[in-house]
Protein backbone atom coordinates (compact mmCIF):
# COMPACT_ATOMS: atom_id res chain seq x y z
CA UNK A 1 0.00 0.00 0.00
CA UNK A 2 1.35 3.13 -0.76
CA UNK A 3 2.09 6.21 2.01
CA UNK A 4 -0.65 8.35 2.25
CA UNK A 5 0.88 10.45 5.63
CA UNK A 6 -2.03 8.85 7.94
CA UNK A 7 -0.79 8.99 11.46
CA UNK A 8 -0.09 4.97 12.35
CA UNK A 9 -3.99 4.58 14.38
CA UNK A 10 -5.85 6.38 11.57
CA UNK A 11 -3.88 3.91 8.75
CA UNK A 12 -5.09 0.88 10.78
CA UNK A 13 -8.66 1.94 11.21
CA UNK A 14 -8.94 2.77 7.52
CA UNK A 15 -7.17 -0.40 6.66
CA UNK A 16 -9.83 -2.07 8.75
CA UNK A 17 -12.67 -0.31 6.74
CA UNK A 18 -10.97 -1.50 3.38
CA UNK A 19 -10.89 -4.96 4.88
CA UNK A 20 -14.60 -5.29 5.56
CA UNK A 21 -15.38 -3.34 1.93
CA UNK A 22 -13.03 -6.31 0.27
CA UNK A 23 -14.99 -8.10 2.38
CA UNK A 24 -18.24 -7.77 0.53
CA UNK A 25 -17.04 -8.75 -2.48
CA UNK A 26 -15.74 -12.01 -2.74
CA UNK A 27 -16.56 -12.48 -6.15
CA UNK A 28 -15.42 -9.60 -7.96
CA UNK A 29 -12.26 -10.05 -10.41
CA UNK A 30 -9.23 -8.95 -8.65
CA UNK A 31 -9.06 -6.27 -10.80
CA UNK A 32 -11.99 -4.92 -10.55
CA UNK A 33 -12.20 -5.26 -6.43
CA UNK A 34 -8.47 -3.34 -6.47
CA UNK A 35 -9.55 -0.72 -8.30
CA UNK A 36 -13.29 -0.24 -6.43
CA UNK A 37 -11.02 0.01 -2.88
CA UNK A 38 -8.40 2.28 -4.20
CA UNK A 39 -11.32 4.60 -5.24
CA UNK A 40 -12.57 3.95 -1.46
CA UNK A 41 -9.18 4.73 -0.10
CA UNK A 42 -8.89 8.31 -2.18
CA UNK A 43 -12.52 8.78 -0.66
CA UNK A 44 -11.31 8.34 2.84
CA UNK A 45 -8.32 10.50 2.23
CA UNK A 46 -9.91 13.18 0.63
CA UNK A 47 -12.58 13.59 3.82
CA UNK A 48 -10.25 12.90 5.73
CA UNK A 49 -7.43 15.70 5.08
CA UNK A 50 -10.89 17.80 4.69
CA UNK A 51 -11.84 17.41 8.00
CA UNK A 52 -10.79 20.07 10.62
CA UNK A 53 -11.19 18.00 13.67
CA UNK A 54 -8.35 17.72 16.21
CA UNK A 55 -8.31 14.10 17.28
CA UNK A 56 -7.24 12.20 14.65
CA UNK A 57 -9.14 9.19 15.78
CA UNK A 58 -12.09 10.93 16.10
CA UNK A 59 -11.54 12.33 13.05
CA UNK A 60 -11.03 9.20 10.58
CA UNK A 61 -13.94 7.84 12.82
CA UNK A 62 -16.09 10.94 11.75
CA UNK A 63 -15.38 10.29 8.05
CA UNK A 64 -15.68 6.43 8.44
CA UNK A 65 -19.52 7.25 9.84
CA UNK A 66 -20.20 9.24 7.21
CA UNK A 67 -19.36 7.16 4.73
CA UNK A 68 -21.57 4.66 5.65
CA UNK A 69 -21.33 0.91 5.95
CA UNK A 70 -19.17 -0.98 3.30
CA UNK A 71 -22.95 -3.06 2.52
CA UNK A 72 -23.98 -0.28 1.40
CA UNK A 73 -21.15 1.10 -0.65
CA UNK A 74 -21.24 -2.02 -2.67
CA UNK A 75 -25.19 -2.61 -4.01
CA UNK A 76 -25.38 -3.09 -7.36
CA UNK A 77 -21.41 -3.90 -7.86
CA UNK A 78 -22.47 -7.68 -7.86
CA UNK A 79 -24.76 -9.03 -10.09
CA UNK A 80 -22.83 -6.93 -12.96
CA UNK A 81 -19.76 -8.78 -11.74
CA UNK A 82 -20.96 -12.33 -11.15
CA UNK A 83 -22.01 -12.27 -14.70
CA UNK A 84 -18.58 -11.08 -16.13
CA UNK A 85 -16.58 -13.00 -13.98
CA UNK A 86 -18.50 -16.36 -15.59
CA UNK A 87 -18.34 -14.73 -19.28
CA UNK A 88 -14.52 -14.05 -18.18
CA UNK A 89 -14.28 -17.36 -17.58
CA UNK A 90 -15.57 -18.29 -21.37
CA UNK A 91 -18.44 -20.19 -19.53
CA UNK A 92 -22.03 -18.65 -20.02
CA UNK A 93 -23.22 -22.41 -18.77
CA UNK A 94 -22.29 -21.94 -15.47
CA UNK A 95 -24.06 -18.40 -15.63
CA UNK A 96 -26.86 -20.10 -16.41
CA UNK A 97 -26.95 -23.15 -14.23
CA UNK A 98 -25.89 -20.29 -11.53
CA UNK A 99 -29.27 -18.23 -12.51
CA UNK A 100 -31.44 -21.44 -12.42
CA UNK A 101 -29.56 -22.85 -9.23
CA UNK A 102 -30.46 -19.04 -7.54
CA UNK A 103 -34.10 -19.56 -8.63
CA UNK A 104 -34.76 -23.44 -7.70
CA UNK A 105 -32.05 -23.30 -4.60
CA UNK A 106 -30.26 -25.39 -3.18
CA UNK A 107 -32.29 -28.40 -3.00
CA UNK A 108 -32.22 -29.12 -6.85
CA UNK A 109 -29.05 -28.31 -7.35
CA UNK A 110 -27.14 -28.78 -11.06
CA UNK A 111 -28.65 -32.69 -10.83
CA UNK A 112 -32.00 -31.48 -10.31
CA UNK A 113 -31.73 -28.37 -12.73
CA UNK A 114 -31.06 -31.00 -15.65
CA UNK A 115 -33.79 -33.35 -14.67
CA UNK A 116 -36.29 -30.05 -14.72
CA UNK A 117 -35.19 -28.93 -17.89
CA UNK A 118 -35.28 -32.69 -19.38
CA UNK A 119 -38.97 -32.91 -18.04
CA UNK A 120 -39.72 -29.36 -19.90
CA UNK A 121 -38.06 -30.12 -22.98
CA UNK A 122 -40.33 -33.40 -22.80
CA UNK A 123 -43.32 -31.59 -22.62
CA UNK A 124 -41.97 -29.11 -24.93
CA UNK A 125 -41.58 -32.11 -27.53
CA UNK A 126 -45.22 -33.74 -26.96
CA UNK A 127 -46.61 -29.62 -27.70
CA UNK A 128 -44.63 -29.67 -30.42
CA UNK A 129 -45.88 -32.89 -31.82
CA UNK A 130 -49.70 -31.69 -30.81
CA UNK A 131 -49.20 -29.10 -33.34
CA UNK A 132 -47.76 -31.28 -35.79
CA UNK A 133 -50.28 -33.57 -35.72
CA UNK A 134 -52.97 -30.75 -36.19
CA UNK A 135 -50.68 -28.76 -38.73
CA UNK A 136 -50.94 -32.38 -41.63
CA UNK A 137 -54.26 -32.74 -41.03
CA UNK A 138 -54.77 -29.43 -42.23
CA UNK A 139 -52.26 -29.70 -45.02
CA UNK A 140 -54.00 -33.03 -46.07
CA UNK A 141 -57.32 -31.54 -45.97
CA UNK A 142 -56.48 -28.78 -48.11
CA UNK A 143 -54.42 -31.44 -50.45
CA UNK A 144 -57.71 -33.69 -51.29
CA UNK A 145 -60.02 -30.22 -51.22
CA UNK A 146 -57.82 -29.80 -53.96
CA UNK A 147 -58.10 -32.98 -55.42
CA UNK A 148 -61.50 -32.85 -55.45
CA UNK A 149 -62.30 -29.75 -56.67
CA UNK A 150 -59.99 -30.93 -60.12
CA UNK A 151 -62.27 -33.74 -59.97
CA UNK A 152 -65.42 -31.53 -60.07
CA UNK A 153 -63.81 -28.71 -62.38
CA UNK A 154 -61.69 -30.58 -64.52
CA UNK A 155 -62.36 -34.14 -64.99
CA UNK A 156 -60.12 -34.35 -67.92
CA UNK A 157 -56.91 -32.97 -66.45
CA UNK A 158 -57.96 -35.54 -62.67
CA UNK A 159 -57.88 -38.73 -65.12
CA UNK A 160 -55.01 -37.41 -66.64
CA UNK A 161 -53.28 -37.33 -63.17
CA UNK A 162 -54.34 -40.41 -62.12
CA UNK A 163 -52.97 -42.09 -65.50
CA UNK A 164 -49.80 -40.05 -64.42
CA UNK A 165 -49.82 -41.48 -61.24
CA UNK A 166 -49.87 -38.47 -59.11
CA UNK A 167 -53.60 -39.23 -57.69
CA UNK A 168 -53.40 -42.44 -56.27
CA UNK A 169 -56.73 -42.63 -54.10
CA UNK A 170 -56.83 -45.02 -51.09
CA UNK A 171 -58.28 -48.60 -50.79
CA UNK A 172 -59.95 -48.45 -54.61
CA UNK A 173 -62.61 -51.45 -53.54
CA UNK A 174 -64.22 -48.35 -51.40
CA UNK A 175 -63.97 -45.69 -53.98
CA UNK A 176 -64.90 -47.78 -56.67
CA UNK A 177 -68.63 -48.20 -55.05
CA UNK A 178 -68.51 -44.54 -54.85
CA UNK A 179 -70.07 -42.84 -58.26
CA UNK A 180 -67.57 -41.19 -60.68
CA UNK A 181 -70.10 -38.08 -60.36
CA UNK A 182 -70.03 -37.89 -56.74
CA UNK A 183 -66.35 -38.23 -55.90
CA UNK A 184 -65.77 -34.80 -56.61
CA UNK A 185 -68.25 -34.28 -53.69
CA UNK A 186 -67.18 -36.51 -51.58
CA UNK A 187 -63.45 -35.46 -51.48
CA UNK A 188 -64.29 -32.05 -50.94
CA UNK A 189 -66.36 -33.51 -47.76
CA UNK A 190 -63.71 -35.67 -46.38
CA UNK A 191 -61.06 -32.33 -47.15
CA UNK A 192 -64.22 -30.30 -44.89
CA UNK A 193 -63.61 -32.74 -41.77
CA UNK A 194 -59.85 -33.01 -42.01
CA UNK A 195 -59.39 -29.37 -42.05
CA UNK A 196 -62.17 -29.16 -39.22
CA UNK A 197 -60.08 -31.73 -37.17
CA UNK A 198 -57.14 -29.28 -37.45
CA UNK A 199 -58.66 -26.48 -37.19
CA UNK A 200 -60.26 -27.87 -34.14
CA UNK A 201 -57.16 -28.97 -32.66
CA UNK A 202 -55.63 -26.08 -33.03
CA UNK A 203 -58.42 -24.37 -31.30
CA UNK A 204 -58.11 -26.85 -28.44
CA UNK A 205 -54.53 -26.42 -28.02
CA UNK A 206 -54.73 -22.86 -27.06
CA UNK A 207 -56.76 -23.46 -24.30
CA UNK A 208 -54.23 -27.10 -23.25
CA UNK A 209 -51.17 -24.45 -23.65
CA UNK A 210 -52.55 -21.76 -21.25
CA UNK A 211 -53.43 -24.93 -19.11
CA UNK A 212 -49.91 -26.22 -19.02
CA UNK A 213 -48.20 -22.84 -18.44
CA UNK A 214 -50.34 -22.80 -15.64
CA UNK A 215 -49.12 -25.28 -14.22
CA UNK A 216 -45.76 -24.94 -15.22
CA UNK A 217 -46.09 -21.78 -13.11
CA UNK A 218 -47.59 -23.83 -10.12
CA UNK A 219 -44.82 -26.10 -10.07
CA UNK A 220 -42.07 -23.35 -10.69
CA UNK A 221 -43.56 -21.15 -8.12
CA UNK A 222 -43.68 -24.10 -5.22
CA UNK A 223 -40.16 -25.09 -5.70
CA UNK A 224 -38.96 -21.36 -5.37
CA UNK A 225 -40.96 -21.52 -2.12
CA UNK A 226 -39.68 -24.63 -0.77
CA UNK A 227 -36.49 -23.99 -2.18
CA UNK A 228 -36.13 -20.56 0.19
CA UNK A 229 -37.98 -22.81 3.15
CA UNK A 230 -35.14 -25.22 3.10
CA UNK A 231 -32.17 -22.19 2.40
CA UNK A 232 -33.91 -20.42 5.75
CA UNK A 233 -33.18 -23.37 7.35
CA UNK A 234 -29.84 -24.21 6.51
CA UNK A 235 -28.12 -20.84 5.83
CA UNK A 236 -29.60 -18.10 8.39
CA UNK A 237 -26.58 -16.08 7.32
CA UNK A 238 -27.64 -15.11 3.80
CA UNK A 239 -30.42 -13.15 4.34
CA UNK A 240 -28.13 -10.48 5.66
CA UNK A 241 -25.88 -11.17 2.68
CA UNK A 242 -29.27 -10.57 0.74
CA UNK A 243 -30.00 -7.33 1.73
CA UNK A 244 -26.80 -5.96 0.15
CA UNK A 245 -28.73 -5.84 -3.14
CA UNK A 246 -30.81 -2.73 -1.78
CA UNK A 247 -29.48 0.93 -1.82
CA UNK A 248 -30.27 2.19 1.99
CA UNK A 249 -29.97 5.77 2.35
CA UNK A 250 -29.64 6.94 6.23
CA UNK A 251 -31.62 10.56 7.46
CA UNK B 1 -53.28 10.73 10.92
CA UNK B 2 -50.97 8.43 12.29
CA UNK B 3 -48.25 6.61 9.96
CA UNK B 4 -45.84 4.27 10.49
CA UNK B 5 -41.98 5.10 10.54
CA UNK B 6 -41.06 2.56 8.43
CA UNK B 7 -43.57 2.92 5.73
CA UNK B 8 -42.24 6.59 5.73
CA UNK B 9 -38.40 5.62 5.56
CA UNK B 10 -39.52 2.89 2.91
CA UNK B 11 -41.17 5.88 0.38
CA UNK B 12 -38.32 8.22 1.08
CA UNK B 13 -35.93 5.41 0.18
CA UNK B 14 -37.41 4.65 -2.93
CA UNK B 15 -37.82 8.59 -3.94
CA UNK B 16 -34.40 9.48 -3.17
CA UNK B 17 -33.13 6.19 -5.36
CA UNK B 18 -34.21 7.22 -8.64
CA UNK B 19 -33.94 11.21 -8.64
CA UNK B 20 -30.64 11.01 -6.78
CA UNK B 21 -28.93 9.44 -9.41
CA UNK B 22 -31.15 12.11 -11.69
CA UNK B 23 -29.02 14.35 -9.41
CA UNK B 24 -25.57 12.49 -9.95
CA UNK B 25 -26.11 12.74 -13.80
CA UNK B 26 -27.03 16.39 -13.64
CA UNK B 27 -23.83 17.18 -11.36
CA UNK B 28 -21.81 15.31 -14.29
CA UNK B 29 -23.25 16.66 -17.22
CA UNK B 30 -21.19 19.76 -17.67
CA UNK B 31 -18.24 18.96 -15.07
CA UNK B 32 -16.19 15.49 -13.98
CA UNK B 33 -15.80 14.57 -10.39
CA UNK B 34 -14.60 12.44 -8.12
CA UNK B 35 -16.60 10.34 -5.57
CA UNK B 36 -15.72 12.77 -2.88
CA UNK B 37 -15.75 15.99 -4.92
CA UNK B 38 -19.41 14.78 -5.87
CA UNK B 39 -21.01 13.97 -2.55
CA UNK B 40 -19.66 17.58 -1.51
CA UNK B 41 -21.15 19.03 -5.16
CA UNK B 42 -24.52 17.16 -4.15
CA UNK B 43 -25.18 18.15 -0.29
CA UNK B 44 -23.52 21.67 -0.63
CA UNK B 45 -27.16 23.06 -0.04
CA UNK B 46 -27.37 21.04 3.04
CA UNK B 47 -30.90 20.26 2.29
CA UNK B 48 -30.49 16.53 2.03
CA UNK B 49 -28.08 14.29 3.83
CA UNK B 50 -26.61 11.17 2.07
CA UNK B 51 -24.64 8.70 3.53
CA UNK B 52 -21.36 9.68 1.34
CA UNK B 53 -21.45 5.56 0.52
CA UNK B 54 -24.69 5.47 -1.30
CA UNK B 55 -22.90 7.34 -4.18
CA UNK B 56 -20.78 4.50 -5.52
CA UNK B 57 -23.75 2.30 -5.83
CA UNK B 58 -25.27 5.02 -8.51
CA UNK B 59 -21.54 5.27 -10.43
CA UNK B 60 -22.09 1.57 -10.65
CA UNK B 61 -25.03 1.19 -12.05
CA UNK B 62 -24.87 4.57 -14.72
CA UNK B 63 -20.98 2.65 -15.48
CA UNK B 64 -22.70 -0.42 -16.32
CA UNK B 65 -25.62 1.00 -18.67
CA UNK B 66 -22.55 2.98 -20.13
CA UNK B 67 -24.24 6.45 -18.76
CA UNK B 68 -20.61 7.53 -17.38
CA UNK B 69 -17.33 6.61 -18.47
CA UNK B 70 -14.24 6.83 -15.61
CA UNK B 71 -10.62 7.67 -16.04
CA UNK B 72 -8.03 7.36 -12.94
CA UNK B 73 -6.25 11.16 -12.73
CA UNK B 74 -2.71 11.94 -10.30
CA UNK B 75 -3.85 14.26 -7.60
CA UNK B 76 -0.74 17.05 -6.57
CA UNK B 77 -1.57 15.72 -3.09
CA UNK B 78 -2.25 12.14 -1.44
CA UNK B 79 -3.53 9.20 -3.97
CA UNK B 80 -4.88 9.26 -7.51
CA UNK B 81 -8.72 9.82 -8.39
CA UNK B 82 -11.24 8.31 -10.35
CA UNK B 83 -13.16 10.60 -12.21
CA UNK B 84 -16.34 10.06 -13.98
CA UNK B 85 -18.04 12.41 -16.75
CA UNK B 86 -21.45 11.71 -18.44
CA UNK B 87 -21.15 9.79 -21.85
CA UNK B 88 -23.16 11.26 -24.56
CA UNK B 89 -25.92 8.59 -24.31
CA UNK B 90 -25.90 9.72 -20.67
CA UNK B 91 -26.39 13.49 -21.51
CA UNK B 92 -29.49 12.33 -24.09
CA UNK B 93 -30.96 10.66 -21.29
CA UNK B 94 -30.44 13.15 -18.52
CA UNK B 95 -32.27 15.80 -21.08
CA UNK B 96 -35.20 12.97 -21.76
CA UNK B 97 -35.62 12.16 -17.82
CA UNK B 98 -35.33 15.12 -16.79
CA UNK B 99 -38.31 16.71 -18.67
CA UNK B 100 -40.28 13.27 -17.13
CA UNK B 101 -39.41 14.61 -14.09
CA UNK B 102 -40.91 18.21 -14.37
CA UNK B 103 -43.79 16.74 -15.41
CA UNK B 104 -44.31 14.15 -12.55
CA UNK B 105 -43.43 17.07 -10.12
CA UNK B 106 -45.97 19.55 -11.29
CA UNK B 107 -48.24 16.53 -11.41
CA UNK B 108 -47.25 16.42 -7.25
CA UNK B 109 -47.51 20.09 -6.79
CA UNK B 110 -50.31 21.36 -8.67
CA UNK B 111 -52.52 22.66 -6.16
CA UNK B 112 -55.56 20.57 -6.57
CA UNK B 113 -58.87 22.70 -5.35
CA UNK B 114 -60.88 21.81 -2.48
CA UNK B 115 -63.46 22.92 -3.79
CA UNK B 116 -63.16 20.69 -6.81
CA UNK B 117 -62.44 17.95 -4.94
CA UNK B 118 -65.25 18.01 -2.81
CA UNK B 119 -67.62 18.67 -5.54
CA UNK B 120 -66.34 15.62 -7.13
CA UNK B 121 -66.72 13.30 -4.14
CA UNK B 122 -70.55 14.48 -3.80
CA UNK B 123 -70.90 13.65 -7.40
CA UNK B 124 -70.21 10.13 -6.66
CA UNK B 125 -72.51 9.83 -3.66
CA UNK B 126 -75.36 11.02 -5.54
CA UNK B 127 -74.77 8.31 -8.48
CA UNK B 128 -74.22 5.48 -6.29
CA UNK B 129 -77.69 6.40 -3.89
CA UNK B 130 -79.14 7.11 -7.24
Amino acid sequence: MEMLNYPETVASIADDYLERVKAQLPLLPAGEREDFLAEVRSHIYEAYFESSCADEVARILAVLRNVGEPVDMVADRLPKSMVRSGAARNLPLYVLGGILVALFGLPLGFGGVAVLMGLLLALGGIVMAYYAVAGSLLFAGSLIGLVGLIRLALPGVYYQLVELGYINLGPPEFLAQVPASALGMLLIAIAILFAAGGIGMLRLGKKMLRGFRFLVGLAFDWMRSTAQKVRARFTPGRRDRRSAGHVQFVK
Amino acid sequence: MEYQDDAKDRRITQLRKGILELAVMGVLYHERHYGYSLVRVLSESGAVSLKEGTVYPILARLDRDGLVRSEWVESAQGPPRKYYALTASGRRLFDDLSVELDLLISLVQRKWSVEQGSRASRKKVLVVKG
